[in-house]
C-alpha cells in the first residue's frame, strides 16, 4: 500500500527555502517613569543600505516618471514623424529638442508630485478649516486672491510669455504690448477672472444654482465685446489671444485647488458633494479671462497708440542688443526665476492664510516643505523644457508645415505636394494632434468618470472621450484653416458659441455640465504651449498676422461635439425607453439595456 | 426551505497590505494560484513613514487591504506567488499575513455539493 501525503503538507516540508523567525525577537523596549507611567515609545528611524534605498525609489521614480513619458513622447513622435516622413525635413537641433523634452518630462514629474505633497494638503486644509472658522465674505476674498496665486504658478502660463516673443510689433501693436510691456498685468488680470469665477463657482455650489444661466449671463458680454473688438483693426489681433487665454487658465493648478476650496466651503454649509458641485468653475474659468484680457486691451488702447508702442519697441530692442541682460534676463537664468516666481507667492499666501486666519499649523512640515521644494524645481526644469523643448519642437513643425501646400524661402524642395493635397494633409496633422494630445489627457478620464456616474451611465466614459477628442481635433484644424486662409476669429467664434448657446438651451443641466468643463480639461501644460508654439510658427511662415485663436477653437470644439453627442444619447434612451413601454414584454428589462 | 447551513473548513485568510493602486498586481496573482475571489478596501496606514525620514516620501500613505480567501492546502501557494508579484521582498511595498478560519458558510451550488458528497463517500470507502 503506497502511502498518501497531503501536498500542502509536502510542500510545507519543503519550504521553498523560507526561515521562520519569532516576532517576540523583534519586541522593543519599553519604558516606565517613576508614577509607573509608559514613556510613549519612540521607535528608531530605519537605516537602509543604498541597496534598498535603490530599491524603494526605483518603483517610486519610474511610475511617476512613465506617466508624464506616456503624455509627452507620443505627441514628440507624431510631430518629428510628420516632419521627416510628410515633410521630407529633418528636425532641427533634434538633440536640444530631445533635452527639452526629456526637461518637460522631469520637471513635469517634480511639479506634480510636489503638487501633490505640498500644495494640495495646504489646499484641503483650508478648504476645510477655513469656512468653519471664517465669515462668508472673507471667505470668498480669499477664494479670489487664491486664484490669482494659482493662475501664476499654472505651468502652461509662460507659454503665453514665450509666444510674446515672437510677435512682430509692426503687425499686431497692441497684441505686442500685452505680451511684453504688459505681460504681467495680462497675468495678474487673467488670475483675477479665474479667482472671480471661482468666487461666482463657490457661491453657485452653495446655493445649487443652475449652470445654464451663468453661461448666458457671461456669453452675452464676452461675444458683445469680441464683436466690439473685431470692429477695430488695430483690436482685432489681441482677440486670439483673448479667447486663448482662457483655455491656458485651466490647467493642473488651478482646477483642483480652487475646487477643493469650493467643496470644502459647500461641506461646511451642509451642502455636501452632490456630483454636480464640482462643475461650472472649470467652465466660467474658461469664459472669464477672456473678458478680463479683452478689457485690459481696450484699455491699454484708449491710453497708447500703436505707432507709440513700436516706437517704444523700436527703442527696447535697440537698449537690448547694447548690453548684454543680466543673469536673470538671460536664458536659463530667466527660466529659474520665473519658475521661482510662479510658485512662492502662492506658497506664501496659502501659509499667511493658514497661520493668521485660522491660527493654524502645518501637519508633517518637513512633508509639505518637500513637496513645495519639489514643485519649484520641476517649474524651474519644466519651463527650460518649454522654451528649449516644447515651443521650439512646435515652432519648428508649425513654421515647416505650409510648405507643404506653399513655397517657403527656407524649404527649397517646397511646395512639396500639390496645393489641395498639401492642404488636407496639413489640416489632417492638425486634427490628428488635437485627436492624440486629448485622447491621452488624464483628466480628461478623470471626467469621463464622473460623467459616467452622474448620467447614471447614459453618458459612457468611452463616449465622452471620444466626443470631447473629435471635437479638439476639429477644433484645432479649424483654428489652422483659419490661420490659412485668414478667416476672421470674431465669425467662427461668433457661431461657434451662438451654436453652443442654442444647444445649451435644449441639452440637461448633467450634459451641460459636462460638455461646458470638457473644453477646459483638455488643454494640460503640454498641449498649450505646443499648441500655441505651432500656432505662432505657422503665422510667422504664412505671415498671418498672428497665430493665436487655435486653443480657442479647441476649447469650443468639444463643447458642441458633446453637447451633441449628449442630445443624441438623450433622444436614444427615451426612443428605447418608449419601444420597450410599447411592447411590454420584459420592459423592465429593455429599459435598463435602454439606459445602458 | 432548506435552512440547515453548510459549512466550509479548512480555509484561511491571506491579508495583503500595499501602496494604493497596487492592488490589481496582487488579484491578478491571487486568482492565477487558484484563489476564487478577493475582496479590496481602502485603508490608510501609519508606521513605516515615519521611520523612513524624507524617504518615506517614496511610500504612499493610503493602502490598498486585499482579502484572500483560500483552502488551507493553497495558502502557500497563493502567499508565495502574491509575495512575489507585488515584490514584498524589496521595502515599503507591503506584506501580507495568514490567519486560519474556523469556518466560513456561504451559497454552495448544488452541483458542487454533489461533487462534494461524493469525494466524501469515496474517502469513506477507501
Amino acid at each position: 500500500m503506497s502511502d498518501s501525503y497531503r501536498f500542502g503538507n509536502y510542500q510545507r516540508a519543503l519550504g521553498h527555502g523560507d526561515a521562520e523567525f519569532s516576532f517576540n525577537a523583534l519586541n522593543p523596549k519599553l519604558e516606565w517613569d517613576s508614577h509607573g507611567h509608559l514613556i510613549p515609545y519612540q521607535p528608531p528611524r530605519i537605516d537602509l543600505t543604498p541597496r534598498e534605498i535603490f530599491k524603494l525609489l526605483s518603483p517610486y521614480v519610474s511610475v511617476r516618471f512613465m506617466e508624464q513619458v506616456k503624455s509627452v513622447i507620443p505627441l514628440g513622435l507624431y510631430l518629428a514623424l510628420f516632419q521627416i516622413l510628410i515633410l521630407r525635413q529633418l528636425v532641427q537641433d533634434s538633440w536640444m529638442i530631445m533635452s527639452g523634452l526629456f526637461a518637460v518630462i522631469v520637471g513635469l514629474m517634480f511639479f506634480m508630485e510636489g503638487l501633490k505633497l505640498g500644495l494640495m494638503p495646504f489646499g484641503t486644509i483650508i478648504g476645510k478649516r477655513l469656512p468653519e472658522k471664517s465669515p462668508l465674505p472673507l471667505v470668498l476674498v480669499i477664494t479670489l486672491l487664491l486664484g490669482i496665486g494659482v493662475t501664476f504658478a499654472e505651468p502652461a502660463i509662460g507659454a503665453l510669455k514665450v509666444a510674446g516673443q515672437n510677435v512682430v510689433v509692426e503687425k499686431a501693436a497692441y497684441l505686442y504690448a500685452l505680451l511684453n510691456d504688459w505681460s504681467e498685468a495680462l497675468v495678474l488680470v487673467i488670475g483675477f477672472s479665474v479667482g472671480l469665477a471661482a468666487v461666482i463657482g463657490t457661491l453657485r455650489f452653495l446655493y445649487g444654482w443652475s449652470l445654464k444661466p451663468f453661461i448666458y449671463g457671461s456669453l452675452a458680454p464676452v461675444l458683445a465685446l469680441t464683436v466690439y473688438g473685431a470692429s477695430d483693426p488695430d483690436l482685432t489681433t489681441v482677440l486670439g489671444l483673448a479667447w486663448d487665454a482662457g483655455a491656458v487658465t485651466t490647467g493642473p493648478v488651478t482646477v483642483p485647488l480652487v475646487l477643493a476650496l469650493g467643496i470644502g466651503i459647500a461641506t461646511a454649509a451642509g451642502k455636501g458633494d452632490s456630483g454636480l458641485s464640482g462643475f461650472g468653475i472649470v467652465t466660467m474659468a474658461s469664459l472669464f479671462p477672456v473678458i478680463g484680457v479683452l478689457i485690459l486691451a481696450f484699455y491699454i488702447a484708449s491710453t497708447v497708440t500703436p505707432a507709440e508702442i513700436i516706437a517704444a519697441a523700436h527703442h527696447a530692442s535697440g537698449a537690448v542688443q547694447a548690453v548684454t541682460p543680466a543673469w536673470y534676463e538671460r536664458s536659463p537664468g530667466m527660466e529659474i526665476v520665473l519658475g521661482v516666481r510662479a510658485i512662492l507667492p502662492l506658497v506664501l499666501f496659502l501659509f499667511v492664510v493658514l497661520r493668521f486666519i485660522l491660527n493654524d499649523s502645518l501637519p508633517n512640515k518637513g512633508e509639505i516643505l518637500y513637496g513645495i521644494g519639489l514643485t519649484i524645481i520641476g517649474m524651474c526644469v519644466f519651463n527650460l523644457g518649454l522654451t528649449y523643448g516644447l515651443s521650439q519642437l512646435g515652432g519648428t513643425v508649425g513654421s515647416l508645415v505650409p510648405a507643404a501646400f506653399m513655397s517657403l524661402s527656407g524649404v527649397p524642395i517646397s511646395p512639396i505636394y500639390v496645393y489641395s493635397v498639401g492642404l488636407i494633409l496639413s489640416l489632417a496633422f492638425a486634427w490628428g494632434l488635437g485627436f492624440g494630445a486629448t485622447v491621452a489627457e488624464p483628466a480628461l478620464n478623470a471626467l469621463g468618470t464622473t460623467a459616467e456616474n452622474l448620467t447614471n451611465g447614459v453618458f459612457k466614459k468611452k463616449t465622452l472621450i471620444m466626443a470631447v477628442s473629435l471635437g479638439v481635433g476639429v477644433g484645432i484644424a479649424t483654428g489652422l484653416a483659419k490661420l490659412i486662409f485668414d478667416l476672421p476669429l470674431v465669425w467662427l467664434i461668433l457661431v461657434g458659441y451662438l451654436l453652443a448657446f442654442v444647444l445649451t438651451i435644449f441639452s440637461s443641466e448633467a450634459f451641460v455640465n459636462v460638455a461646458w468643463d470638457s473644453a477646459g480639461v483638455t488643454t494640460g501644460p503640454i498641449t498649450v504651449p505646443l499648441v500655441l508654439a505651432m500656432g505662432l510658427g505657422f503665422g510667422n511662415a504664412t505671415h498671418a498676422v498672428e497665430g493665436f485663436g487655435i486653443l480657442s477653437m479647441a476649447s469650443i470644439g468639444p463643447i458642441l461635439t458633446v453637447l451633441m453627442t449628449g442630445l443624441w444619447a438623450d433622444y436614444k434612451a427615451k426612443a428605447q425607453a418608449r419601444a420597450a413601454l410599447e411592447a411590454k414584454v420584459g420592459s423592465r428589462f429593455q429599459e435598463v439595456q435602454g439606459i445602458v | 426551505m432548506n435552512t440547515n447551513m453548510t459549512y466550509l473548513t479548512d480555509v484561511a485568510m491571506i491579508t495583503c497590505v500595499v501602496q494604493s493602486g497596487d492592488a490589481d498586481v496582487i488579484v491578478k496573482a491571487a486568482r492565477d494560484a487558484g484563489a476564487t475571489g478577493v475582496l479590496v478596501h481602502q485603508s490608510r496606514g501609519v508606521g513605516i513613514r515615519e521611520r523612513l525620514g524624507i524617504l518615506g516620501i517614496a511610500v504612499d500613505a493610503s493602502k490598498d487591504v486585499i482579502s484572500v480567501l483560500v483552502s488551507s492546502e493553497q495558502t502557500d501557494i497563493v502567499a508565495s506567488n502574491i509575495f512575489k508579484a507585488g515584490q514584498f521582498d524589496a521595502p515599503g511595498r507591503g506584506f501580507l499575513y495568514i490567519t486560519p478560519l474556523e469556518k466560513v458558510a456561504t451559497y454552495i451550488p448544488e452541483t458542487v455539493k454533489e461533487t462534494l458528497r461524493n469525494k466524501d463517500s469515496v474517502q469513506e470507502k477507501s
